[in-house]
């Protein structure tokens, strides 16, 4: 089983406070606001400056209501459903998100492809879970701040994609609804608890939304680095480090 | 009356033992004691062998009821358009519109619940408390039924699939063919703006509530913003009981194609192998497209300054394009025009009063159903033949409808203008859109 990475350790936390980020991070703004992009298209940078594209699909699971079109919607910048209106199939939200190693100072556009299913939906019709499953890369666990149950069933969730047959898959926890906290179901000590046993990160949404990007970069930024983190141990070379060591042979 | 004016309820029991499944619309619930005798009164005319339908409330509300599969019954109870209709309705009943609209409100809200839920669980009610959860799924199309706000989209009430005229239709079309041909689908269709750019033959074959079921399911789909969607849909006609998979891809912003499949392929697959190969070279013809904007007609096309707004419906293929004009310094703007929202509004009531009272809807309504509505006025009825023309002059504008065999058109026009003129301005209007669009 491959390590957390520590956060921050492979990618530059916080870029996008820096002054290099800007002429990356404008390509998916648009008047202050985050940029919508259809399949045909994507961020374009000048021909000079020739940045790579990574893609990976993440599967966002969590129970009806728990808030998981919400979270896509919120990273990708979209408008925010005020009501809930259960997902009745598959949804899919596209997110760019440029990132700096930072051994290398290498900049990479990293395309997030989010897919939502109502879990209703996944109930009624077999035929979704398969297809949310077929390649992907990554699971986002989504317990909700204001529902005990979501949290306790989080182990339940996580065993179901853990074992050989699910091949490499890199793990987040996200609890949602962290503004509501007059509600609050689920104590710190808890998180701290589960985190310690699972050795997972667990991130934390919720809340207005801001127009800079900084309540979306930790989780997408955290996201990034495992999907990389992943690769590099996928790739046969163990992670970061070697990769440092060929570094210097050659 | 039971709702405030302008306000809408539905209501939907069960129609054997009248459970409350839901109720969606007007902030203000009606009191429990109100749904009962609704079902109530409803269930009494059953028993003497009555059909009750609609009825009207002393302070202009309307009541309408329609059950469904002798399974699901529904109600709409809305508190008079509150002044919304007056200006169309004063030349008639000046509720007819509104029962109208708040039948086609239930077959509407029929085939969404259908297509979401499909026909079995519907129609065999087995476990009540299950369905009442399951029909949470079909809120947000509902809603959407009910809020009716989108300008431009009158096909829930037409049943005529709105449609966007491009300026290089046939390259969208082929690549439509080309497109659900390699997702093994007979079935695709482009949707621009909310609406069709271009579909396959196949899609028109689909039933009128379907191709515009469809289109409104995409048109939420699309306001997301998502990029892609793998959604099992339920034809109410041509497949109540076998879900087919729905897959959408946002193409840019605003131009959305859709497919209607099988088992294969895989959303992940579709998306990957063909959306790039197909649409990849056609950027450029979508977003001209996309520059078509609210006219829905190519630039090719040049209406008559006269025209407010219009409708055109080609009942052959059951298709409709419609526009209204913004042009706030009008040059025949004495007096004021009407809004935007209000040309839109008083659009939809001119088609109500002309398609209720003189033209012809064979293709819209079951013969069932015309018979109960009877709507059509009795001297239409006595006659043998069709009236081709008609207009309406109103303190807001004024209307003309025309038929011919292919079209209806509908058209707003200024008070300015001389109403022995309108005639002229409306077949004029009709050349101008078909000899450039072959529409
Ligand atoms: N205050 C607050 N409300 C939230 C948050 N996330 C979601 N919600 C609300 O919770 C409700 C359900 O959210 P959705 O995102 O639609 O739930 P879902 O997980 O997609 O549900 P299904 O599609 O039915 O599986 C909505 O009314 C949201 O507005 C949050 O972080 N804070
Ligand atoms: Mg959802």
């Amino acid at each position: 089983m491959s390590l957390i990475p520590p956060p921050g350790s492979i990618i530059a936390a916080d870029w996008h406070r820096c002054a290099d980020s800007k002429e990356y991070f404008s390509k998916i703004l648009r008047k202050m606001r985050r940029k919508n992009f259809g399949l045909l298209e994507s961020p374009v940078m000048p021909p000079h400056v020739a940045v790579d594209t990574v893609h990976y699909k993440i599967f966002i699971s969590g129970k009806s209501g728990v808030g998981k079109t919400t979270l896509a919607a919120r990273l990708a910048g979209l408008n925010i459903p005020n009501m809930h209106y259960e997902t009745t199939g598959i949804e899919t939200t596209v997110v760019y998100w440029p990132v700096k190693l930072r051994e290398s100072g290498r900049v990479l556009f990293f395309r997030l492809q989010l897919w939502d299913c109502g879990e209703n939906a996944l109930r009624r019709f077999d035929h979704l879970l398969p297809s949310c499953k077929e390649q992907v890369d990554a699971v986002l666990f989504l317990f909700s701040f204001t529902d005990r149950m979501s949290f306790d069933d989080l182990s339940n969730q996580i065993a179901k994609w853990t074992g050989p047959s699910v091949g490499r898959v890199v793990k987040l926890v996200v609890g949602t609804k962290f503004d509501l906290f007059m509600h609050c179901d689920v104590a710190e000590r808890d998180v701290r608890n589960f985190q310690e046993t699972w050795s997972l990160p667990v991130l934390r949404t919720g809340g207005e939304v801001s127009d800079g990007l900084g309540d979306v970069a930790p989780i997408l930024n955290c996201l990034a680095e495992n999907l990389w983190h992943q690769d590099c141990v996928t790739a046969g070379s163990a992670g970061h480090h070697t990769q440092q060591e060929t570094g210097t042979l050659f | 009356m039971m709702l405030q004016d302008g306000s809408l309820q539905l209501l939907c029991l069960t129609a054997s033992s009248g459970v409350p499944l839901f109720t969606r619309g007007a902030s203000k619930q009606l009191p429990f004691s109100v749904i009962g005798s609704l079902n109530g009164v409803h269930m009494f005319g059953g028993g003497q062998g009555v059909v009750l339908t609609c009825c009207e409330t002393a302070g202009g509300g309307k009541v309408v009821w329609r059950v469904f599969q002798d399974s699901v019954m529904l109600i709409a109870v809305s508190g008079g358009r509150g002044g919304g209709g007056g200006g169309q309705g004063g030349a008639g009943s000046s509720s007819k519109e509104e029962e109208v609209r708040l039948q086609r409100l239930l077959e509407n809200v029929w085939s969404c619940m259908v297509l979401v839920l499909g026909q079995d669980e519907l129609a065999n009610v087995r476990n009540v408390e299950r369905l009442k959860r399951d029909l949470r799924s079909c809120f947000g199309l509902i809603d959407q039924l009910l809020e009716d706000r989108q300008e431009g989209i009158l096909g829930n009430l037409t049943h005529c699939a709105d449609s966007l005229l491009p300026p290089n239709p046939a390259l969208l079309q082929e690549a439509v063919e080309n497109f659900a041909q390699s997702a093994d689908s007979e079935f695709g269709c482009l949707i621009v703006h909310g609406k069709i750019a271009a579909a396959t033959e196949k899609w028109w074959r689909l039933a009128p509530q379907e191709v515009v079921l469809l289109s409104a399911l995409m048109r939420s789909l699309s306001a997301s913003g998502s990029a892609s969607c793998d959604y099992p849909v339920f034809l109410p006609q041509g497949s109540p009981t076998v879900a087919h998979r729905l897959l959408r891809f946002q193409l840019l912003p605003g131009a959305d194609v859709c497919v209607l499949c099988g088992p294969t392929p895989s959303l992940h697959r579709a998306e990957s192998g063909l959306v790039c190969r197909f649409w990849s070279p056609l950027v450029e013809t979508l977003r001209d497209c996309l520059a078509v904007g609210d006219r829905c007609l190519p630039g090719s096309v040049s209406l008559r300054p006269d025209v407010l707004a219009l409708l055109l419906i080609n009942r052959e293929t059951r298709r409709s394009v419609s526009l209204v004009r913004t042009s706030t310094n009008h040059p025949l703007g004495d007096p004021p025009l009407p809004s935007k929202a209000r040309c839109w509004e008083l659009l939809k009531l001119f088609y109500i009063f002309s398609t209720t009272r003189y033209f012809s809807q064979e293709e819209t309504l079951g013969l069932e159903e015309r018979a109960q509505r009877g709507n059509t006025e009795d001297f239409v009825l006595g006659f043998s033949h069709q009236p081709l023309q008609c207009y309406l002059v109103t303190d807001e504008c004024k209307s003309f409808g025309l038929q011919t065999p292919q079209h209806q058109l509908f058209l707003l026009i200024p008070l300015s203008v001389p109403t022995l003129a309108l005639r002229t301005v409306a077949t004029q209007t009709l050349s101008d859109i078909t000899a450039a669009t072959a529409f």
